[in-house]
């Protein structure tokens, strides 16, 4: 019988999670106030890590392949459990930092529905926030974590804001609710990959921790997908609030950073080796692009559903394979109307093609300045004018240039470090850029 | 010509198969709902994602049988399986990918400590009845009763 045990963090960390939730979350307590309004007969939210039990003991992957799983960070070598404490700390950190995100433009979701599903969404994030303190509290890494102890990776954990999260994706803010729906539907796709490659986890603990994590980020996708679908039929029938050139400008914001959650093409044997996961870094990646491929020609099948009723499913598909393959206008439809996949390399800042210049289409570019506002016409405007584009066209022009390489710059881009205090009912508390070097600068103040 | 189409396999459902379940139940009832599968499917997804099955044949859904374990309704407060719609695109029928689904399903009941697995079915469909028949199904002491409002 599948069964899950749940457990609970000692009184001053699951107090520290809440106490984080005031501040970050404000929408929680009327989730779990409306949740049997929106999600009749669910399964309560428990606020818990949730361990499966009877999973695999032996590892599966790797050159440990057939021995017991691990139970305890001493079991691994310090190189094994030094690079698995910086997998739990990452997704630690993307955990909390999409909630954060989420929570900056969830008053603009259009529709009742859709909030409700985005504040599930988010109480389930926490869920996992927790699960991945849990791991890093419930045994000792003191021996590979330099000298941090649990409880300080906590409070680094909880005092992380967007634009100092660990992963580039989790430090964007969102510009609207196109960016609520569009990040899930692609960025909580990546989580699906992670989770899944990692259910294998060498180290049992973590092994454990994957399964509910699963099960709760298909209704995640869903809670992406769905909404991108009705939106689409929605733009078919002319609305003018909702159109496919807002949800593909999302789409080229979101997708490069998802590829760049995978890590460098070419990595991802250690990982392998270790047991931590089955896939490397390219084919895990290449798989995740199949499926945002087939995503993306659902959608566009519903807009021409909608645009086209009398078409059948036969016909709608063979309309979308002509505007695929002709690039033309299939009355009154261009193929510009609809959502098309961006090339691997488009708007790459790490990985194989960082800084390289590259359209959507996979045309290139020679000259920086023609690059950027190539950009600025296929992002959406209030992105464009954020600190992160402006970070990226000065590494852009300094790789451009030759004054810095493409791996330099993936390295140079700056994060915002709050310095002064760790909870945001600290008053002493600055803004400040810190880049690669470590080197500081003031940053205007950010509301806490 | 021998049959070179490679197995079917059994996997569970996911939001991307939205599309092709859509269009199973229009070729079968002629109806084109896509909000009404979005609703249904969302609700399997967040609920147990792990239960409901898709049938490919070559790369393409071609069936889809949603359900998921329930207790405490109607005075039965053993879990049970329920089978709550299924369909196979009727190019590809008479190849037991029902069978296979329902197998999956079973074994997610059993996992989950169903005792039994229940359905309604409409005595207009008697194919329907028939197929559950064949797969084990029997008449249940339980009777669906309705009254129009």
């Amino acid at each position: 019988m599948v069964k899950v045990e749940n457990v609970t963090l000692e009184k001053k960390y699951h107090d520290a999670v809440e106490h984080w939730v005031l501040h970050n979350f404000k929408d929680y307590p009327s989730l779990l106030k409306n949740w049997n309004t929106y999600f009749p007969t669910d399964e309560q939210f428990c606020l818990c890590a949730k361990m499966e039990l009877g999973t695999p003991d032996v590892i599966q992957i790797g050159e440990h392949k057939g021995e017991k799983k691990r139970e305890n960070p001493d079991e691994m070598t310090p190189e094994e459990a030094h690079h698995l404490l910086a997998i739990i700390r990452a997704q630690a950190s993307t955990e909390f930092g999409s909630i954060q995100q989420h929570n900056g433009t969830l008053e603009r979701a259009f529709d009742d529905q859709d909030r409700y599903w985005v504040l599930r969404v988010m109480a389930e994030e926490l869920r996992h926030g927790y699960q991945m303190l849990h791991l890093l509290l419930s045994k000792d890494w003191s021996h590979v974590s330099g000298g941090v102890t649990g409880p300080q990776m906590v409070e680094e954990i909880l005092s992380m804001q967007t634009g100092n999260h660990v992963l580039d994706a989790f430090n964007l803010d969102y510009d609207s609710f196109i960016d609520n729906i569009t990040f899930a539907a692609l960025i909580d796709r990546v989580g699906k990959y992670q989770l899944t490659m990692q259910k294998v986890c060498a180290y049992k603990p973590m092994a454990d921790s994957m399964p509910q994590m699963l099960r709760e980020e298909a209704f995640h996708l869903a809670a992406g997908v769905v909404p991108l679908r009705r939106w689409a039929q929605k733009a078919a029938h002319g609305d003018p609030f909702v159109t496919m050139q807002a949800i593909q400008r999302a789409i080229n914001k979101w997708f490069p950073r998802g590829l760049e959650m995978f890590g460098d093409e070419r990595g991802g044997d250690t990982n392998v080796k270790f047991g931590f996961k089955d896939m490397k870094n390219r084919e895990a990646q290449d798989m995740y692009i199949e499926e945002v491929r087939r995503m993306i020609r659902d959608i566009n099948t519903r807009f021409l559903r909608a645009r086209f009723p009398e078409y059948d499913a036969t016909k709608a598909e063979a309309v979308l394979d002509e505007l695929e393959a002709t690039r033309g206008v299939h009355r009154g439809v261009k193929f510009e109307d609809l959502l098309r996949l961006p090339d691997r390399r488009f708007f790459r800042r790490k990985g194989e093609p960082a800084f390289q210049m590259v359209g959507l289409d996979g045309e290139t570019f020679a000259d920086a300045e023609e690059y950027l506002r190539y950009l600025a016409k296929h992002l959406n405007e209030g992105y464009v004018a954020s600190r992160d584009v402006l970070n990226y066209a000065a590494a852009l022009r300094k790789v451009a240039a030759g004054e810095l390489s493409a791996a330099e710059a993936a390295k140079s881009m700056p994060k915002l470090k709050r310095v002064g205090g760790t909870c945001p009912c600290s008053k002493g508390v600055r803004w400040v850029m810190e880049d690669a070097a470590g080197a500081q600068t003031a940053a205007p103040a950010r509301a806490g | 010509m021998p049959d070179v189409q490679s197995p079917p396999r059994v996997r569970p459902l996911d939001e991307l198969d939205l599309g092709a379940i859509t269009r199973i139940d229009e070729r079968i009832s002629g109806i084109y709902r896509p909000e009404v599968w979005e609703k249904r499917v969302t609700y399997y997804l967040r609920r147990d994602p792990e239960t409901s099955q898709v049938v490919e044949v070559d790369g393409k859904v071609v069936g889809f049988m949603l359900g998921e374990v329930r207790e405490g309704e109607f005075g039965l407060e053993a879990p049970s399986g329920w089978i709550e719609r299924f369909g196979i695109d009727p190019d590809h029928r008479g190849r037991d990918l029902g069978k296979l689904m329902f197998d999956a399903m079973r074994q997610r009941f059993v996992a989950q400590g169903a005792t039994a697995v229940r359905t309604l079915v409409d005595s207009s469909t008697p194919g329907v009845a028939g197929f559950l028949r064949a797969l084990g199904f029997a008449s249940s002491p339980l009777e669906a009763l309705e009254m129009k409002l």
